[in-house]
């Protein structure tokens, strides 16, 4: 395998070379700045450079600007803040995004447009990134595997970082606040019109919190952690654009399992990315891009006494070179196609082998203002994989201008996310309980040894469930929007969403063990469906005051359950001296950690004599769970729900001459917590920052 | 609000009905056949963990519908407790340690529905403890428990009835309430680990061996 691997690279440098003998040297340069400034360009929807009232697919971006006025310091923050999309905690404390009612493993996110890895629970922890060197965020709802892939189920989620501008600048911000939170942040830009170069560095600290006291455990342990960024853009010859980039990451957090168990975890990350770019034609351009990432945490319990309890590793590495070809032409529209390969390894304690994944895969899409009014995208991508049977996602998104103040969006795409590492190679026994976890693919080695060893009492599922390969989660998605452009100053929009997913992968007993407990292994049974709609408003009141509302409704269910419920074979009971009762259709309250309502509003104010500009921020969430109380295994409306709650927090700058930046600002106003259930709220938060910069 | 009407109606609900079927059966059986509750039955058990996997072992707490009570006798027993395992008196060893000898012929099968509403005895769904598992399924879901791998706590599944057959032929159908001590409306983080294996159940017990209904 690893053959082919090196057999595409030497592909792509023979295409890339092949095409340059054709071409003539005429550069067109990829980054066309100014028409940035006017209104808001993004590439992730469509891979080219897109004005985002254009696209016909909903598609949202927050600027520099807003991250700058909530004095947000990671990706977390801004996100929980946006209509529809909300932050969810896992069982490791990690932070999701739910997107569209879908889990944190169904979106992608991205840096610079490639992918960030070390899901080691499903979930991909948005506070390790630090928002301080970003340009915009994009965020694409619906599925977008057409051009992305793996993951981009329920959408993608790009960080675009900053490129320099002109001259040498500097900049330092330091954030201290509640829990001993300090944040400091330097960068230095350097754009002297031929080439620009930037580097980024930040450290950020905090004691965390404790919720629950009493016990020997910390909701948040302390932690430290550090990210380094540095990018440079130049020409590599006159015709080619070159662009390098490196983030590291690293984070130390202490450990603690109980009173006598205490250790640390460790976690380094880096990122690396060679971009290469040239227009050998006008209307042609040609891009090869090769990324590396290694996420790698590790993890150790000692015993009081210094003896080593437990260790455990996780180490990912995932390369991918693609290579991109662009034609634009004003009269017949823009054709891309590309080809690429992605290569992931996972070491990791307590698994079945070292896998390892190859996965080619092609896309093209097609993009035309067909009539003056209509806009239609077109793509489609087709991924091979060394484990999992193929994939074709295809996706259709069209716009229509009714007048100069209504349009309408609709898309339909397919998206799909292949069994994680866990799902097909885990091979673990509970030291405590004693049950054992097999991954998909380990299981027709690992269960016979099993019981060649005496393990097993009895096999539920016989071996042959096995033979045929897991199949990736699939889902259809459609989106249908409104934009309605009352004035420049005051906009709507409406989207209805419905994402069916099928072949979601849960767990089951496979075997029972001779100690009474399970063996359980992976399979594709859930199909699972979310639908509601996402609104915007947003008014622009004077040039120095905004105002901008959100509301999600969402209902996201399991089919088969929503089944169980209407066929009466779900009961309840309020407590164990309270009767059995039988629960009704309605009773169903769907999948856990969805609200069905949430909601935000923003106000964004500036005042241009005293310098100050700020924002008041609310969000709510409606009720929802977090899991099953009354054992019934579904979540219904008589377990034990997470109460509805609405945070509000206040930020405030003062802009004094043009190089300092005094800020200062309260997060969670009210200090609501919900200690038990809420592990991510710490309660109220109040902050100072400074910023320092040369222009 | 909607909630307690929701109940209300349930519970009226369900009352409706049994009242109706006992108008149906004969008035007189009914005073035998009243479910009794039995508090706090507790079934430890030890895991030694030094083995891997672990091995859970202790004597298991026998039980005797007749007498409605625990019992040390090794042949009057119908089932037994040891954490979350429950064992009848039929069929033979599944290999767990430290099981009592069955020398009954006692078997069980589990159904859903509302404890009352049950009151069929379907003499051919009866399974007993064997080489292939127990003839109550262990393990979250497969049996009469969900687990909960959140606060490590075991739930009863509701609308989950056992029906028995006892060592010498009779009958009864069980519901298992509550697995932690003193039945607790809520279970917390301490209860979970401290108050656990303390048995709270209904049963129904039916002494006519050629009895169909409770």
């Amino acid at each position: 395998m690893r053959g082919i691997f090196v057999f595409f690279i030497f592909c792509s440098i023979f295409l890339w070379e092949l095409s340059d003998l054709y071409a003539q040297k005429n550069v067109i340069s990829l980054d066309s700045i100014t028409a940035q400034e006017l209104e808001a360009v993004i590439v992730s929807a469509t891979r080219t450079q897109r004005q985002i009232s254009s696209l016909p697919m909903p598609t949202q971006f927050i600027p520099q600007k807003e991250i700058e006025a909530i004095n947000a310091i990671r990706l977390n923050d801004l996100l929980d803040e946006q209509t529809g999309l909300i932050t969810v905690s896992d069982f490791g404390g990690g932070q999701g995004l739910q997107m569209q009612g879908l889990d944190s493993q169904y979106t992608l996110i991205m840096i610079d447009g490639v992918p960030l890895i070390g899901r080691s629970a499903g979930t991909l922890d948005l506070k390790r990134i630090t928002v301080g060197n970003i340009k915009q965020i994009e965020i694409v709802r619906g599925a977008s595997s057409s051009l992305y892939g793996n993951e981009a189920l329920g959408g993608v989620v790009n960080i675009i970082t900053e490129n320099p501008r002109p001259g040498k600048r500097s900049r330092i911000d330091y954030r201290g606040g509640s829990l001993n939170t300090y944040d400091l942040r330097a960068q230095y830009t350097d754009n002297n019109g031929i080439d620009q170069w930037s580097i980024f560095l930040n450290r950020l600290s905090s004691e965390g919190y404790d919720l629950v006291e009493g016990d020997d455990l910390r909701t948040v342990e302390p932690y430290t952690n550090y990210t380094a960024q540095v990018k440079y853009k130049g020409d590599l010859n006159p015709s080619t654009e070159m662009k390098i980039s490196g983030r590291y990451y690293h984070q130390n957090q202490d450990y603690t399992a109980s009173s006598s168990l205490s250790g640390a975890s460790d976690i380094n990350e880096f990122n690396t990315t060679l971009h290469l770019s040239r227009s050998p034609l006008e209307n042609w351009t040609q891009e090869f891009e090769f990324y590396t990432t290694r996420y790698k945490a590790s993890e150790f319990l000692d015993n009081t006494d210094g003896s080593s309890f437990s260790e455990s590793d996780f180490d990912q590495w995932f390369s991918r070179p693609e290579l991109r070809l662009t034609l634009a032409t004003d009269s017949s529209g823009t054709w891309i196609g590309s080809l690429g390969l992605t290569y992931e390894q996972l070491k990791r304690t307590d698994f079945f082998g070292t896998p390892e994944f190859y996965a080619p895969y092609g896309y093209i899409q097609y993009e035309n203002q067909v009539t003056e009014k209509l806009n239609v995208v077109a793509g489609a991508r087709y991924d091979l994989h060394s484990a999992y049977a193929s994939q074709f996602s295809p996706k259709l998104a069209g716009r229509y201008q009714l007048n100069d103040k209504i349009s309408l969006k609709s898309s339909l795409g397919y998206g799909f996310k292949t069994p994680d590492f866990r799902q097909l190679y885990f091979d673990f026994t509970n030291t405590t309980a004693g049950y054992t976890v097999l991954g998909y693919n380990a299981v027709p080695v690992r269960l016979p040894e099993l019981q060649a060893a005496g393990n097993i009492l009895n096999v539920t599922v016989p071996l042959e469930n096995f033979e045929e390969p897991l199949r990736p989660e699939r889902s259809l998605a459609l989106n249908l929007g409104l934009d309605i452009k009352f004035s420049s100053r005051v906009k709507w929009s409406v989207n209805l969403f419905r994402n069916e997913i099928k072949d979601l992968i849960d767990t089951r007993v496979i075997a029972q063990k001779t100690n009474g407990q399970n063996v359980f292994s992976y399979y594709n049974i859930n199909r699972v469906f979310t639908k509601g709609l996402e609104t915007d408003f947003s008014v622009q009141i004077s040039p120095y005051l905004k105002l901008n509302a959100g509301y999600q409704y969402l209902i996201a269910k399991d089919k088969d359950a929503q089944q169980a419920f209407d066929a009466g074979t779900v009961f309840g009971r309020i407590n164990p001296s309270s009767p059995v009762f039988r629960l009704s259709s309605d009773d169903y309250f769907g999948l856990v950690n969805r609200s069905k309502h949430i909601a935000n509003a923003k106000v964004f104010f500036e005042w241009p004599e005293l310098k100050i500009d700020g924002s008041f921020r609310a969000t709510y969430r409606s009720a929802f769970g977090l899991f099953d109380t009354n054992g019934n295994s579904y979540l219904d409306q008589y377990d034990d729900l997470v109460s509805p709650f609405a945070i509000f927090d206040f930020s405030l700058n003062n802009t004094i001459g043009k190089k300092f930046r005094l800020g200062a600002g309260i997060d969670n106003l009210l200090n609501y917590t919900d200690p038990g259930r809420l592990t991510n709220l710490p309660g109220r938060l109040i902050y100072t920052s400074l910023t320092f910069k040369t222009k | 609000m909607k909630k307690q009407v929701l109940l209300t109606l349930s519970i009226v609900g369900f009352l409706t009905l049994n009242s109706c079927s006992k108008d149906d059966s004969n008035p007189p059986e009914n005073t035998q056949n009243e479910s009794i509750l039995v508090s706090n039955l507790h079934a430890p058990q030890e895991t030694d963990y030094t083995q891997n996997p672990p091995v859970a072992s202790g004597a298991f707490v026998k039980f005797d519908f007749e007498t409605g009570a625990i019992t040390t006798s090794e042949t009057d027993w119908d089932i037994a407790f040891r954490g979350t395992s429950i064992i009848v008196n039929g069929g033979s060893s599944s290999g767990i340690v430290d099981a009592p000898e069955r020398n009954g012929n006692a078997g069980a099968y589990l159904v859903d529905g509302i404890f009352d509403e049950i009151t069929t005895i379907n003499r051919t769904a009866f399974i007993q403890d064997g080489p292939m598992g127990l003839a109550i399924p262990t393990g979250s879901g497969n049996g009469w428990y969900n687990y909960d791998p959140n606060l490590l706590a075991i739930y009863p599944i509701p609308g989950k009835v056992l029906v028995l057959r006892t060592a010498d032929n009779k009958f009864a159908k069980v519901e298992i309430l509550s697995y932690y001590k003193d039945a607790p409306d809520l279970i917390n983080e301490q209860i979970a680990l401290n108050d656990l294996r303390y048995y709270t159940f209904n049963y129904v017990y039916q002494d006519d061996e050629s009895a169909n209904e409770f």
